[in-house]
């Protein structure tokens, strides 16, 4: 109780609040801006966490997560360009509304939809984390190699089309991780007499480098390919109906908020689904059971509540595998992970025992995040409104600066931006050619983790290689990690089958209307 | 990797616990297993003159929905080049003529290149970001800003 007490003061000290704050203010304007998402956003901003408390960092980057998810909902209601991909259903109705003149109204269902939702799953978190945490406690080496591999092979399949290109990318990122000291002999391993690779790549440039280095290389073909922009149409309406929400159409929601947030934790506790899922879940959902079906797409704010609701509560939710096993869900925690790891812990059920008064402080950060969001979407709109038609010519070289000097910040190295521009350049490449750089990122995180289990269980069983079988848990996790390969690899050829069919039907079809 | 980089540049095996080129080979394996596969498939599919699936597509912009992650599309080599070679030309000359000329010529040509014509605004931006973060790294974080300082 007095570790509960402790932490929870920790959180409501000036620096905490501050931090968390600021972090939430950031994140709507970065996530507001299409192009750069809540992962680009936590990648740029942890070298400047070094500078911080272990709390202070992560209730910033916590907060800059939060924001940038509420923040992908202005630039999709305005533009109808999703800011972040988990907000692309959010537009479907959002945009209607804002062509209606009532932007402002969408943006204010989204706004309560997302600190409903968020606000739930941070509860959820924190009730059923420690919990299971304890329980995760009795795993042992074998169990935590098993569970990796696990998560690689379901992690292989997001962002790319192919299993194949999504495990090619995520062994590189395993090869990459690998570079530096050997953990056994603590000698340099494939490190090719660059000194500098001794202490291994570190995260900070080779995510920069990846998340949003590559990106802005793509973003910016639009500028030296073919040229472009977009700007906003009317979003604030004279009429005040137009403008405000009641708390009458709010409440009329209240199951589909539910829904959508149940939904969001569902899916986020879950390795490997992320927030887009939950999101086009959760509207699929609510257009099924919703009395006003014909509304849906034309600018429902069931639509709206039902799709920011539930990719809301994915951001607590996939904090429960990295809480309760050290294993990240998606990308925004990866990096999340990453920040923990510069901080000097090791994410997982022993921070509960090591570092209990700073998890509670975490938590405490998490709650203020949402009250934050709320303060800060209900009162700063019309300024993030605006943050959506800055333009790109003066945004990106911005990006791609601070991109360099946030490589550089980290060690004082120019040695890292060398890194983070290789990065960028080979994460050019994967974007292009289809190969998920999330297996990558996640590959490359979990690699020594990975390693050390594996040298575990060699060195406690004497290389007994029947150890696996002597314990069920990772049997289990080892077989569901062959099966989800297998089934993976089965869809694949069954739709590829399909496809084939129907081209030929296709084709018979029009040969014989020649 | 498999013949050269791993062998040469991994620890001989101390005795105990598994090699330390087990995983690196593992991680190569796996890489080389998946490419092979989808060559077969592929050799497969045009051997048997069927149109290929989505998995086995070289640039899956022919899809009619992408994965959603990423922008695939062909590179553009021209495009690539305008920004890698001012970057790279950045971190090599920030050595010698220092942080602020360096930066400040970095974003007069990143902006030249992305098509900024208005040189008033790009020297505005240029000046005020570069000053900024030399603040923000000098006095805020205490971090010396690369390069020899003339100023």
């Amino acid at each position: 109780m007095e570790m509960i007490i402790a932490g929870l003061l920790d959180s409501i000290s000036p620096a905490s609040l501050m931090f968390v704050f600021i972090g939430v203010a950031i994140g709507v304007l970065i996530g507001a801006i299409p192009g750069i998402n809540g992962p680009m956003a936590i990648a740029l901003f942890i070298p400047v966490t070094y500078y911080m408390s272990a709390l202070t960092a992560i209730g910033f980057l916590v907060g800059l997560n939060k924001g940038a998810f509420f923040g992908g909902a202005v630039s999709a209601v305005l533009l109808r360009t999703p800011g972040t991909p988990e907000a692309a259903a959010t537009s479907w109705d959002g945009y209607p509304l804002t062509q209606q003149g009532k932007g402002e109204k969408a943006l204010r269902m989204a706004l309560y939809s997302s600190v409903a939702g968020d606000f739930i799953s941070t509860v959820v978190l924190i009730l059923i984390a420690a919990p299971l945490a304890a329980v995760a406690l009795f795993m042992g080496p074998p169990e935590i190699f098993a569970l990796i591999s696990l998560a690689l092979t379901v992690i292989a399949g997001i962002g790319t089309s192919s299993i194949c290109r999504g495990l090619v990318a995520a062994g590189f990122g395993i090869l990459v991780g690998l570079v530096g000291t050997e953990p056994v002999t603590a000698l340099p391993r494939l490190t090719f007499d660059v000194y500098q690779f001794g202490s291994g790549l570190s995260l900070i440039p080779v995510a920069i480098g990846l998340l949003a280095f590559s990106e802005i290389l793509l973003q910016l073909e639009k500028f030296t390919v073919k040229g472009g922009g977009t700007h906003i149409v009317n979003v604030f309406s004279s009429k005040i109906e137009d403008r405000l929400l009641s708390f009458k159409e709010f409440f009329a929601n209240k199951r589909t908020l539910l829904r959508g947030s149940l939904i969001g934790i569902g899916v986020g506790a879950m390795p490997g689904l992320g927030a887009p899922v939950a999101s086009f879940m959760s509207y699929d959902q609510a257009m099924k059971r919703s009395k006003n079906k014909e509304e849906f797409g034309k600018g429902s704010l069931e639509g709206i509540g039902a799709s920011e609701s539930a990719n809301s509560a994915v951001v607590a939710a996939s904090m429960i595998p990295l809480f309760v096993l050290g294993i990240p869900g998606n990308l925004a925690v990866a990096m999340l992970m990453g920040a923990f790891m510069i901080h000097g812990m090791q994410p997982g059920p022993l921070m509960f025992q090591e570092n209990a008064q700073l998890m509670y402080g975490i938590y405490g950060s998490l709650l203020l995040a949402s009250l934050f969001l709320l303060l800060i979407g209900r009162f700063g709109l019309r300024f993030f409104c605006k943050a959506v038609n800055i333009p790109a010519m003066i945004l990106y070289p911005i990006v791609v600066f601070t991109c360099i000097m946030g490589s550089y910040l980290g060690k004082s190295s120019m040695f890292d931006v060398g890194v983070m521009l290789a990065f960028g350049f080979i994460g050019y490449f994967m974007r292009k050619f289809d190969y998920s750089y999330v297996a990558f990122l996640i590959g490359f995180i979990l690699a020594p983790e990975w390693e050390r289990a594996l040298q575990q269980v060699v060195i406690i069983s004497e290389y007994d290689t029947y150890m696996f079988f002597q314990r069920p848990v990772a049997m289990i996790l080892m077989g569901l990690a062959l099966f989800v390969i297998v089934r993976t690899f089965w869809n694949g050829i069954k739709g590829g089958r399909k496809k084939q069919v129907e081209a030929a039907a296709a084709a018979a079809g029009q040969h014989k209307g020649d | 990797m498999l013949t050269w980089a791993i062998p040469t540049y991994t620890p001989a095996y101390p005795g105990y616990g598994a090699s330390p080129a087990l995983v690196p080979n593992v991680a190569v394996g796996i890489m080389l297993f998946m490419a092979c596969l989808s060559l077969v498939r592929i050799g497969l599919a045009i051997y048997m003159n069927k149109p290929l699936c989505d998995e086995e597509r070289e640039f899956p912009e022919d899809l009619e929905q992408g994965s959603g992650f990423t922008q695939v599309g062909r590179v553009k080599i021209s495009h690539l080049a305008r920004i890698m070679i001012p970057s790279v030309l950045l971190v090599v000359l920030i050595e010698y003529i220092g942080y602020m000329l360096a930066s400040f010529a970095f974003l007069m040509t990143l902006q030249y290149v992305i098509g900024n014509r208005k040189w008033v605004q790009s020297i505005v931006v240029s000046v005020v970001l570069t000053v900024v973060l030399y603040i923000v790294m000098r006095y805020g974080f205490g971090v010396p800003v690369p390069g020899p300082q003339f100023f």
